[in-house]
């Protein structure tokens, strides 16, 4: 098993007031197998036995659906590779001696609380304005009283898959939340269970989108290159078209 | 310790509809009078949530991750059962509660099972009007796939993403009823205590992981789903804030804990690379439908795979059980890949591994068509091991996957506690000894859409309620004991990690307490795990303050529960002289090496009372008896 | 329904106004080229075509003004997304890369808002020089008519007009490359495979725009005014 050494300048900052910096760290004896986030652990555990501050980053189910990880390494959301969380990316995609430069997502709607950990409630505040299907338990109708097309079934599944990271907010040059918004919106503004609500949920989901400070979309779609599950821009463009229907009606 | 399951009398299919036609119910006016605090945002919570709120009762809920969004039921990959018979192929939901309750080798309760089974229905109705996009046959109705060895095939499923996508349902249902008013969601707040007030569960504790800071909140019931415990083996499928606490502090307040050694081990995971290993990772259970398990037959046979000669490989699952082959259930498939890695058999620089081999598959059926199949895990496997399937075989090994056992409820999912509720993979109710594929996220959303909502509200109409306040002594009391247990964890200032201790705790757990366990591995295990938690004590040294966002502090206090917790766990499988379900004693197996159930002295539910933790774990074990009178109990064979 | 102001100026509602916008321009920068391609015609090809224009009287005014407002509202919106996109990042980052792949961040993308300023400024410009001229008068058909061909090529034949024209229209065709491709998928018009076509019809657009409006200043300068061969002066 290869080994290697790994030169790490990492973001910290203290709270979402601190002013931040970067601070150069050193490991050796990284595995090749290692994940990303397991690298970090490492350099972990090292500070805490140094009695420093262990860099703070978000993760959860480090499988790649959870969606808690976000960063951003050597300016790229999740990393160099393609349809990968960061959770997914192994230490094999570098070499001995490289250095990493690792930062939260960076945009005024997803403040630092420490060092990488950002606060993405914004996303959850533009669900809340209207990114769901009215039903009350109990008041469901038999599941297969309505036929979806499988072709209208599977595109609102590919746009359903979005697991919320951000990395589409990060890639940005914008800081714009357009694909996070706009899949949502594509995935239940195509269903039928979704029409009753399509007009109102796209003007309420839009507006909360701007309110929260996002940037507008120049349609750069390096959204879609970092995207972890690969969610394209047609989300946008969907988002769009629904946007003008529901202003002229 | 009363345990009352309080399971409604008559037949087995009129129990809850009869039960629901006693059960008392909250007029809208006074509804809106009532606080529900909800603990965890997975399945079972999230779902709870939204219909607690929708009927009119102001709901808090509180999830440790950053949104309510991201509960560990969100990686879920294979499906969810559901008793609709849309194949015609013989199902009801007399076959789905029959295969569950013997999947679960007789150790469930048969009322709570059978209710399990009919609300399964409903659940796929629900999830389908939230806009949850099943996967679908040409002519736009629903599909289903067989799933884990059932002879129906009824589950529903989301390609590898059901749980997600079941998960953003209830989520979204969650986050309506936020933009109504009716639910104020915290994020990042880790519940520490339960307060109990005059014997009722009254309110809980949290701590606010972004400022630090300790916070009071009551309410007329609690409702805890906070997902299961295997995070105590340190490496599981769980996800890396998983964990015991907030269950464990309602044990510590008097909720009994039930069969804690009912742990299910899931046979497809990618195995351990290095010490560094933070997770496992599962693979779908279907693969085995294509791969065939095997080992060198020579433990020093060091060859590359793929030149070790057919007559030289020992297909040992097909070997032992012709009739199941590759396709022998969970516990099976694990406790066989233990058996042979533990002979020296085992492959892959660890030596923790078998193979899961797919030649002859793509031999018969072409690349394609197995791409089709398996590619997207074929691809997750490659990712991560830089190996690539297609060309030689998988090592899989077994690891950690979900925990049966729970905090004991009645038929209501009420604890031993008066008000506090227990919904999902939290609870010990529905899985038995072994829960069977695709049958957690039915429990889950039973439990949260269809159980709470009633039940909850039955007790808030029964029981007296007089107002409490945050500023009460039990309170304030609370709020001082979880303050406390942070602030020793942070002067201990040793010089081990929380992680060491941890990963040392899970190795103790993994040997003696894992797949199968003897009377005397489980007797040092209890040793074992008493001087390490002492240890932990003198030398454990955690960084930081508690003040601000500081995960190891987090982390601490959340492995401190599992040293406790992992006791009881070995108290329990030693407790338990017989094989069950996914706990095997060496001690009690069939000739051919089966698990050998003893109902006549254990057909109960193991259920433990706190006493205290002075050098060792004080507990007191109750039994519920468990009686089957619709069921005929059988012994399982898979030959 | 909803306030269609309040829906125009949101931030989806900009987006599809800079689209609308933008295809406006792009067919009349082709309108533009048609006429500007009158200068290889006859020898009083090109004046013929602006006494033409100018028939159109209060039509002509007409046109002129809303090509003005759409291009005003093109250039406004365009410079408060520029604006808006360091208000929604204070903080920037120390290292950025693209991922490529699908993304469509490029020269032509990431400079938007530079060559539309520039294009702006130039804007005033051309119509100080073109529209606002001196001009000679010619007799066309016994009508007196502005001499606009002269004023071109004696324009051109000065080397800071040539080649500032010529860069200024490499600009054009750079804002075009990305520009004509997100115009159509800021109106929703680009599905997923559409998306890629209309892609490369963009940055086909943009090349033969681009070299069509640098071709006549060059061509002028270098071929020396009337002495060009494909030019007829009277």
């Amino acid at each position: 098993m290869s080994t290697m050494t790994i030169n790490l300048k990492v973001w910290r900052q203290k709270n979402q007031n601190a002013q931040g910096s970067f601070q150069d760290y050193t490991l050796s004896d990284v595995s090749e197998h290692m994940s990303f986030l397991e690298m970090l652990d490492v350099l972990n555990e090292q500070l805490i036995k140094e009695d420093k501050d262990p860099v703070e980053f978000d993760y959860d189910c480090r499988e790649g659906i959870c969606g808690s990880c976000n960063m951003v390494i050597n300016g790229r959301a999740h990393g160099p590779k393609r349809l990968t969380a960061a959770c997914q990316l192994h230490m094999r995609n570098y070499s001995d001696g490289d250095t990493i430069v690792i930062e939260p997502p960076r945009a005024a709607a997803f403040p630092v609380i420490k060092d990488l950990v950002v606060d993405r409630s914004a996303f959850d505040r533009i669900i809340e304005a209207g990114g769901y299907v009215s039903v009350k338990t109990g008041a469901a109708p038999e599941a297969n009283l309505i036929p979806v097309e499988q072709h209208t079934s599977n595109v609102a599944f590919d746009y359903a898959t979005c697991i919320g990271c951000g990395a589409c907010v990060a890639a940005c040059p914008n800081s714009s939340a357009s694909l996070f918004t706009g899949a949502k919106l594509a995935h239940l503004n195509s269903l039928p269970q979704g029409q009753p609500e399509r007009k109102l949920r796209t003007l309420a989901m839009v507006e909360q989108m701007e309110k929260e400070g996002f940037g507008d979309c120049s349609n750069y779609a390096e959204c879609e290159a970092v995207c972890p599950v690969g969610i394209s821009i047609a989300a946008i463009a969907e988002m769009r078209k629904d946007y003008v229907k529901a202003s002229f009606s | 310790m009363k345990l009352d399951p309080k399971t409604p009398s008559g037949p087995l299919e009129e129990k809850w509809n009869r039960h629901l036609k006693d059960i008392k119910l909250v007029s809208p006016n006074n509804k809106r009078k009532h606080k529900v605090i909800v603990v965890g945002t997975g399945l079972a919570g999230a779902s709870a949530a939204a219909s607690l709120a929708e009927l009119g009762y102001n709901v808090q809920t509180f999830c440790i991750q950053d949104s309510a969004r991201r509960a560990h039921s969100i990686a879920a990959q294979g499906g969810i059962n559901a008793a609709k018979n849309y194949q015609n192929d013989g199902d009801s939901v007399w076959r789905l509660f029959y295969d569950t309750i013997k999947g679960g080798d007789y150790r469930s309760r048969e009322s709570n099972v059978y209710r399990l089974a009919e609300n399964s229905n409903h659940i796929i109705d629900q999830a389908v009007a939230q806009g949850v996009p099943f996967g679908r046959e040409y002519g736009g109705l629903l599909d289903n796939r067989s799933f884990g060895g059932a002879q129906v095939s009824r589950t529903f499923y989301s390609r590898g993403q059901t749980g997600q996508q079941l998960l953003l349902g209830a989520y979204q249902a969650m986050m309506k009823m936020v933009h109504a008013g009716k639910i104020e969601s915290f994020t990042r707040h880790e519940m520490l205590d339960l307060v109990v007030v005059n014997g009722k569960a009254r309110g809980i504790i949290t701590r606010d992981l972004v400022s630090g800071t300790i916070n009071k909140y009551e309410a007329d019931a609690v409702v805890l789903c906070t997902g299961g415990y295997g995070n105590v083996f340190y490496l599981s499928t769980n996800a890396k804030n998983s964990n015991v606490t907030a269950a464990w502090r309602c044990h510590k307040r008097g909720a009994a804990f039930a069969n804690p050694c009912y742990v299910q081990i899931h046979p497809t995971c990618i195995p351990v690379s290095g010490d560094y290993q933070s997770k496992l990772t599962l693979m779908s259970e279907s693969l085995r439908n294509d791969g065939r398990v095997w080992v060198p037959r020579d433990k020093d046979d060091k060859r590359h795979p793929n030149e070790i000669p057919e007559e030289e490989r020992y297909y040992y699952l097909e070997e032992r059980y012709p009739s199941f082959g590759n396709l022998v259930p969970r516990d099976v498939a694990s406790r066989n890949a233990k058996m042979v890695t533990d002979e020296g058999l085992g492959v892959g620089e660890t030596g923790l591994a078998v193979y899961l081999d797919f030649r002859d598959a793509i031999n018969r059926d072409g690349e394609d068509t197995i791409r089709a199949r398996y590619g997207n895990l074929f691809d997750m496997y490659t990712n991560i091991t830089d190996e690539n399937p297609y060309k030689q075989p998988m090592r899989i090994f077994p690891a950690v996957h979900y925990t049966m056992g729970g905090l004991w409820v009645d038929y209501n999912l009420m604890s031993n506690i008066p008000g506090l509720f227990v919904a999902g993979e939290a609870n010990f109710s529905d899985h038995g000894a072994n829960r069977l594929g695709a049958s957690a996220l039915m429990q889950g959303l039973s439990d949260g859409y269809f159980i709470i909502p009633y039940t909850v509200g039955n007790y808030i109409a029964e029981e007296e309620l007089p107002k409490v306040s945050v500023d009460d002594e039990a309170f304030a009391a609370a709020a001082k004991d979880s303050q406390d247990q942070l602030d020793r964890l942070l002067s201990v200032k040793g010089n081990k990690t929380v992680i060491e201790f941890h990963r040392e705790l899970g190795k103790i757990m993994w040997d003696k307490v894992g797949i199968s366990r003897s009377k005397e591995g489980l007797e040092s295990a209890i040793e074992e795990i008493r001087a390490l938690r002492e240890d932990f004590w003198q030398n454990v040294r955690v960084p930081g303050e508690a003040s601000y966002y500081n995960k190891y502090l987090e982390f601490a206090a959340r492995v401190a529960d599992f040293f406790e917790l992992a006791e009881l766990m070995a108290i329990d499988a030693l407790d338990r002289d017989e094989s069950c379900g996914c706990h095997l004693r060496d001690e009690y197996q069939t000739e051919e090496g089966e698990a050998l159930r003893n109902d006549e002295e254990y057909s109960y539910v193991s259920a433990w009372e706190f006493l205290g933790v002075n050098g060792k774990l004080e507990t007191k074990l109750h039994k519920e008896d468990l009686n089957f009178e619709f069921v005929e109990l059988k012994q399982r064979s898979y030959k | 329904m909803p306030n269609l102001l309040q829906a125009a100026t949101s931030q989806v509602g900009r987006k599809i106004l800079t689209g609308l916008t933008g295809i406006f321009l792009v067919l009349f920068i082709i309108f533009h080229l048609g006429g500007n391609l009158a200068i290889f015609g006859e020898a009083d090809a090109m004046n013929r075509y602006s006494l033409m224009l100018h028939d159109f009287g209060p039509l002509l005014w007409l046109a002129r003004i809303g090509l003005l407002v759409v291009f005003v509202i093109h250039a406004w919106i365009g410079i408060s997304i520029w604006f808006r996109k360091r208000k929604a990042r204070p903080q920037k980052y120390e290292v950025y890369s693209s991922k490529g792949g699908p993304s469509k961040q490029s020269l032509s993308s990431r400079s938007m808002a530079f060559t539309g300023v520039v294009l702006l400024v130039f804007v005033v410009f051309h119509i100080n020089t073109f529209a606002l001229g001196d001009m000679d008068t010619v007799l066309i058909d016994g009508r007196e008519a502005a001499d606009v061909k002269s004023l071109v090529i004696d324009t051109f034949q000065s080397p800071v007009y040539a080649f500032s024209y010529a860069f200024v229209m490499l600009l054009l065709g750079t804002h075009l490359g990305h520009g004509v491709w997100s115009a159509f998928t800021s109106l929703g018009l680009t599905g997923k495979k559409a998306s890629a076509m209309m892609y490369t019809i963009g940055g086909i657009m943009a090349i033969v725009l681009a070299i069509g409006f640098l071709f006549i200043p060059l061509y002028i300068y270098f071929g020396g005014g009337c002495e060009a061969a494909l030019i007829q002066c009277a």
